[in-house]
């Protein structure tokens, strides 16, 4: 996909896929490329293209439903530094966790930290140069010049901070497990926000997000499993722009520009369930699960991006998904395959800020609805994987590598509502994304080697057309981007690549690990 | 296993190939009305106007006296804010002026015994000092940064400051406009020494002026308030001061539109923003009207009608720029107006042909029909048997029409009002009462009407 346009009026809504991608569904109604700067922690299963209903996964289940944790074995301290990186150079992003999961009788816990560094994208690579931002600042000249002399700086890289920390219990008599955990995120660079502004001179972000989960997970014998999980995400981010605004200035009877500063509010809050079950089929390794998840969401504060037609309004969704999925095991290999199906409403409007008289001569009160968005998304997600184990020293060392795939597919229709025109409008749209992953593992008596990568295709950045308006989106960190573009919108091609390295030393034996 | 994963893989890619061509179907959405306008905008140099430097006081308060003293003229009977009133929004109201030696208060003001009308309209000084590039109905007078030409060559002095000031020395010279014919008297009988010098002696008629001016303790006072330290007054430091003067009580930029410009959506109504979209768009108002004054850059044809005396090279005709540019592309080509405040400027085009903006739209909807059917019952009185609505004249104004007027901008009733509107969403509030511009008396005593 290059320079491809899209629909005006579009509507992007990107809730982040956090630690629990599962169960915080991500609703993008533009191709925009995820960079999975929030991925931040091993998995057995990425490498598998992320097949999660039919097949456990112990090193990544405890984060999305913190019951698993029983699951995890012998305690240990875990590593997985990643990256991932945009083509064109459109973001880059390094990240180092670090971890530790204890066990101790029917007592579970982790916690874990990480430090992230997030490059900005090199939007000289992507976006026409900007002429008139070439020129400098005059308004230092200006007497009585009511705006900011200096252009805040604008670092090349933000630093972004992570804390996990998780608790549960078992009750072996009832294979019933229950656990809590929270997780917070100081966040001063979003992959992609600086897409956003891209005639802003500068843009510092700063915000957070919280993560609390609890969940239940109930094994009986024979190996069905149900688990639940209740979660709570609040998102917020501040964007402080800086623009640089043309202007006649009369004294020096030329152009200028002087410095605009604006403060841009990034918020939303989701409630999430999830219930998942899984059994063993009766044919000897074949394993069946089933999923349902439910995001309810709302977008208290949206940011005011550049050019866009919907300025700071509130909106809400309901998110579901509802997959299936299927796996075979034998002896050290693995097969696994979800289909899982994503029906999403969602309602965003615009509030007039003052009285807006409309074509029919009506009159719109301040806080009333000038223009509404109805989405209804059927988004379909497909994965598959295989993995093989070959032991290659009488078993107590193992190779190991993943194959894997998954498809997504995103159709939305979209009804506007022009309240002041009084017009409706209606657009389609979808698109396809391939992700093909891999992955490869050693495994010693001592420690676990881990690495998985991934490249996502089909998606792109936003660009500007030259004369015209702009509309962009970042990947979103738990948190609600909502963008109506108000003109065409050039998505170019990129591919994202992601890489990760985990290991884990176990620091007593005890337990195993699946 | 195999099988299964054989399906999958199939299944995957038949998904795949439905996809690959995008499913966009309907037309697409339309960007809201402020996205299309800021848009629009955006492609027209358009851009808010900062705030106009305080001026030297002493010089506003000179430029003051000087802009509604009378003195400044042979006769004693014009100022320069007899044809710019400020009751009229710094213009006269008329479609012609009436120069020195006119009968009457501006609104009803006739000519004299033996004069005529000034042969176009007196332009607004609104805004006139926020820097454009040229002046004058036929753009004689242009130049920025200290460097001004005018055609005819008149000696302009060196480093004045800006247009304004450079405008300033001229009016004095015309001898229809201020100066006055050779024997005139002025208003107390006296002789006019300034219609004296020839007409290539601007530099003697300047320093006439000063003369009178230095004959005067006040005004040498704030000459020397106004401009301490240079040893020595000349004309250019009134003209200076007359800029000043205008810069500091003329500049009006607070009008809705530009309070739009500086991004806020709800300065303009919808009406208002549907007009933008004209004006930037359908209309093509703007591949004209542009830049950050929307005009004042230009030169075009729009097909006014001829009315008035004329000019040197084809009387009665006024072939405007193409009076000085023996050129036939500027026959008849005339300044394009910048569009601040244009509701309070009537009448409009060089010749004041149309007295309402309603008149104005419809004409530049349709301009041959407009032309042609023009019905000069709208002037006044005394100005209607200066119009020229023969054949042969209509036809030559034609010739050269501009090319974006040659057909029918299809505009309809409805889409001309909103553009009317729009219009009117130009007007600085400020600009619509200028009284308090004016002084309760002048240094010369002479009476302080307009």
């Amino acid at each position: 996909m290059s320079a491809r346009a899209l629909p005006l009026g579009a509507f992007l809504l990107a809730i982040g896929a956090g630690p629990a991608a599962a169960q915080l569904i991500a609703i993008r109604s533009v191709p925009i490329s995820q960079s999975h700067q929030f991925d931040l922690f091993p998995s057995l299963r990425m490498g598998m293209g992320g097949v999660s209903i039919a097949v456990d996964d112990s090193l990544h289940d405890p984060f999305s439903n913190p019951a698993k944790g029983v699951r995890l074995g012998a305690s240990s301290f875990f590593g997985s530094p990643g990256l991932y990186s945009v083509s064109r150079g459109a973001g880059a992003g390094r990240t180092l966790p670090l971890g530790t999961w204890l066990r101790s009788g029917n007592w579970f816990g982790g916690a874990a930290i990480a430090v992230q560094q997030i490059d900005l994208s090199h939007q000289a690579n992507f976006f026409p140069p900007c002429a008139v931002c070439a020129q400098p600042l005059t308004q230092d000249a200006l007497p009585g010049n009511p705006f900011p002399t200096q252009l805040p700086a604008t670092d090349r890289s933000h630093g972004n901070a992570f804390g996990y920390a998780m608790l549960g219990r078992t009750v072996p008599a009832l294979g019933l497990s229950v656990g809590a955990s929270v997780e917070w995120a100081g966040l001063h660079g979003v992959d992609g926000v600086d897409l956003l502004y891209p005639r802003s001179a500068g843009l510092t972000q700063r915000g957070h997000e919280l993560d609390l989960r609890l969940g239940a997970l109930k094994q009986w014998e024979g190996g069905r499993a149900l688990s639940t999980v209740l979660v709570h995400n609040r998102f917020a981010a501040t964007h402080d722009v800086s623009d640089l605004d043309g202007f006649w200035d009369p004294g020096t009877q030329s152009f200028a520009q002087r410095l605009r500063l604006e403060e841009n509010q990034d918020q939303t809050n989701t409630w999430g369930a999830q219930v998942e079950y899984s059994w063993p089929l009766r044919a000897p390794g074949w394993r069946l699960g089933w999923v349902a998840t439910t995001n309810l969401m709302s977008h208290p504060k949206i940011p005011n991006y550049e050019i866009q037609n919907i300025p700071r309004d509130p909106g809400n969704s309901q998110a579901f998904n509802l997959g299936v999925g299927l796996s075979k095991t034998a002896e050290a290999s693995t097969f696994a395959l979800d289909a899982v199906y994503e029906p999403i409403w969602s309602y965003t409007w615009a509030d007039a800020a003052s009285p807006v008289q409309t074509s029919g001569g009506l009159t719109i009160p301040a806080g009333g609805k000038t223009i509404e968005n109805r989405f209804r998304f059927a988004n379909a997600l497909l994965r598959m994987g295989f993995s093989q184990d070959l032991p290659f020293d009488q078993s107590t060392r193992q190779f190991g590598f993943q194959l894997g795939l998954a498809v997504h597919r995103i159709g939305y229709s979209l009804v506007q509502d022009d309240n002041v025109q009084a017009t409706t409008r209606h657009a389609h749209e979808s698109w396809v994304e391939w992700t093909p992953t891999w992955g490869m593992s050693l495994k010693f008596p001592g420690w676990e080697l881990r690495y998985r990568g991934s490249v996502t295709n089909g998606t792109g950045r936003p660009g500007v057309f030259p004369n015209n308006v702009t509309v962009a989106t970042p990947d979103a960190a738990g948190g609600t981007i909502l963008v109506a573009p108000s003109g065409p919108l050039t998505m170019t091609g990129v591919r994202v690549m992601t890489h990760q390295v985990a290991i884990s030393f176990p620091f007593r034996s005890g337990g195993t690990r699946p | 296993m195999r099988r299964l994963s054989l399906r999958l893989v199939l299944g995957l890619a038949a998904l795949t190939a439905c996809e690959q061509g995008g499913t966009p179907t309907d037309p697409p959405l339309q960007p809201t009305i402020d996205a299309q306008l800021r848009g629009l905008i955006g492609n027209w140099g358009v851009v808010p106007i900062g705030p106009m430097p305080v001026q030297n006081p002493a010089q506003v308060e000179l430029g003051r006296a000087l802009f509604f003293d009378k003195i400044l003229s042979g006769n004693r009977d014009v100022a320069c804010a007899t044809c710019h009133d400020p009751s009229a929004a710094l213009s006269d109201g008329r479609s012609l002026p009436v120069g020195t030696g006119g009968i009457g208060m501006p609104a009803a003001r006739r000519l004299g015994p033996g004069r005529q009308f000034i042969p176009r309209s007196a332009p607004t000084l609104l805004n006139a000092g926020l820097g454009l590039y040229a002046l004058f109905w036929d753009q004689r007078l242009n130049g920025n940064q200290g460097q001004f030409h005018v055609t005819p060559d008149e000696p302009i002095p060196l480093g004045l400051p800006n247009i304004l000031s450079a405008q300033a020395m001229l009016p004095v010279l015309n001898r229809h406009e201020m100066r006055g014919e050779p024997g005139d008297v002025d208003v107390f009988g006296h002789p006019n020494e300034l219609a004296q010098p020839g007409d290539q002696e601007a530099p003697a008629v300047w320093n006439a002026v000063m003369a009178r001016l230095m004959a005067i303790n006040q005004y040498v006072t704030m000459f020397n308030a106004a401009f301490p330290g240079e040893g020595r007054v000349g004309f250019d430091q009134a003209a200076r001061a007359l800029a000043a003067f205008q810069m500091q009580e003329f500049t009006k930029t607070r009008s809705p539109f530009d309070r739009y410009l500086e991004r806020d959506d709800a300065a303009l109504s919808l009406p208002e923003k549907r007009g933008a979209l004209l004006f930037f768009g359908k209309a093509q108002c703007s591949t004209c009207h542009n830049g950050p004054f929307l005009g004042g850059q230009q030169l075009a044809n729009v097909g006014a009608p001829q009315i008035g005396p004329g000019g040197t090279r084809q009387p009665p005709l006024d072939l405007g720029r193409g009076e000085l540019d023996n050129n036939d592309f500027y026959q008849f080509a005339f300044r394009v107006a910048p569009l601040r405040n244009v509701e309070l400027t009537a009448p409009y085009f060089h010749s004041g042909a149309f007295r309402t903006l309603d008149e104005v739209v419809h004409h530049y909807n349709d301009v041959t029909k407009s032309l042609s059917e023009y019905d000069p019952s709208r002037l006044d009185p005394d100005v209607r048997p200066l119009y020229r609505g023969d054949a042969g004249t209509v036809s030559a104004v034609l010739g050269t029409l501009d090319f974006r007027l040659r057909r029918s901008l299809g505009l309809t009733e409805a889409e001309m009002g909103d553009l009317v509107t729009f219009l009117k969403a130009l007007t600085d509030p400020s600009a619509r009462n200028l009284s308090a511009v004016i002084p309760a008396s002048v240094p010369s005593g002479l009476p302080v009407s307009r």
